[in-house]
């Protein structure tokens, strides 16, 4: 799993605990099933779950020793459950998924029901989501409260059908998007299916693989921010407040985000 | 089953390379891996990633980071 650092306190509330009370951009570990047992070290990358060596670029046998040792971990569990009906993945929010879906480069699947009416849906993108060709190629998104306004952000959308599956591609800075394809909520899983390949399809030969230098400079350049729902920075003395260091980028302040 | 070992092994060593002693991310180019193909499939909230662990018994990678860059969105 991989939860958005700054998208709650929460989410800044399980890196603390795992990093002993330090705050930082990223952290790892394995924890049990149930959620309750770290059954690794935990760190801000993952080798330091498993050694102490440091990693240098394209130390090969470092991270195949690391997958080795998680490998092992995992075979102490006999999995159980069907893996062709996984848990339908999910967002705190649209904007954060669109967000997501850009850092990614890869298609959401939006779905724009009430709540009371997801049960099925999710059922059917169960099925879907788990196929072999399907699986780990797109996110999924299911709207919830704060999300009526939606569509505001999104090129190409028809008003009067507001409510359905949404094939969306995000856009470069992940706070705008345009709509490749619409589905009604009852289609059926291959007609499902079909559409997010034939998506796919299109979009690998469109989207040229971002640099992240060149993407953040661009993204300065215009002046786009994201407002984070928690201070941005790290905590890495474990004092509870965020870091202000010597030429952290605090200049810009907050600009306004969808 | 081979090919998510793979991506796997490409996640640890980039994000090893990228978090910690490696250079930094403004060093590294575009991922090797091409626009469309399959990674992780992650699960973005704790109910969800719970509820699908309980549920196949399998232990969780949990990983935090952040799609953005001083505030600059889209990017991991």
């Amino acid at each position: 799993m991989r939860l958005e650092s700054y998208e709650s306190v929460e989410h800044q509330e399980m890196v603390r605990k795992l990093l002993d009370g330090r705050f930082e951009n990223t952290a790892f570990c394995l924890l049990s099933p149930d959620g309750k047992t770290q059954l690794s070290r935990s760190g801000r990358a993952p080798w330091m779950s498993f050694s102490r060596v440091g990693p240098r670029i394209g130390d090969e046998e470092l991270t195949d020793a690391t997958v080795k040792a998680m490998t092992r971990i995992a075979n102490r569990y006999r999995p159980k459950g069907d893996s062709g009906n996984p848990v339908v993945q999910d967002f705190h929010s649209f904007r954060q998924a669109l967000n997501v879906a850009s850092g990614d480069q890869r298609l959401l699947l939006y779905v724009a029901t009430p709540e009371a009416s997801q049960v099925g849906i999710r059922e059917t993108l169960s099925e879907v989501m788990g196929q072999p060709s399907i699986v780990g190629r797109f996110h999924v998104d299911f709207m919830g409260k704060e999300d009526q306004n939606w569509a505001n952000v999104i090129q190409g959308f028809n008003a009067k059908s507001k409510r359905g599956l949404f094939i969306i591609q995000s856009g470069q800075f992940g706070q705008d998007g345009k709509l490749v394809k619409q589905l009604s909520v009852d289609a059926s899983a291959d007609k499902i299916a079909s559409a997010l390949l034939a998506a796919n399809k299109q979009f690998s030969k469109t989207e040229a693989r971002k640099v992240y230098s060149n993407h953040v400079a661009e993204g300065r350049r215009k002046g786009i921010y994201f407002e984070g729902n928690v201070e941005y920075g790290e905590d890495r003395d474990g004092d509870g407040k965020i870091d202000h260091r010597a030429g952290f980028d605090r200049r810009r302040g907050p600009r306004k985000s969808p | 089953m081979k090919k998510t070992f793979l991506t796997l092994s490409c996640l640890i060593s980039l994000a090893s390379a990228v978090f910690a002693q490696g250079p930094r991310p403004n060093d590294l180019g575009p991922s090797p891996q091409p626009v469309g193909d399959a990674g992780v499939a992650w699960y973005t909230t704790w109910d969800t990633a719970l509820t699908e662990a309980k549920r196949t018994n399998r232990p969780i990678f949990f990983m935090a980071a952040a799609a953005t860059c001083g505030g600059v969105s889209g990017v991991f």
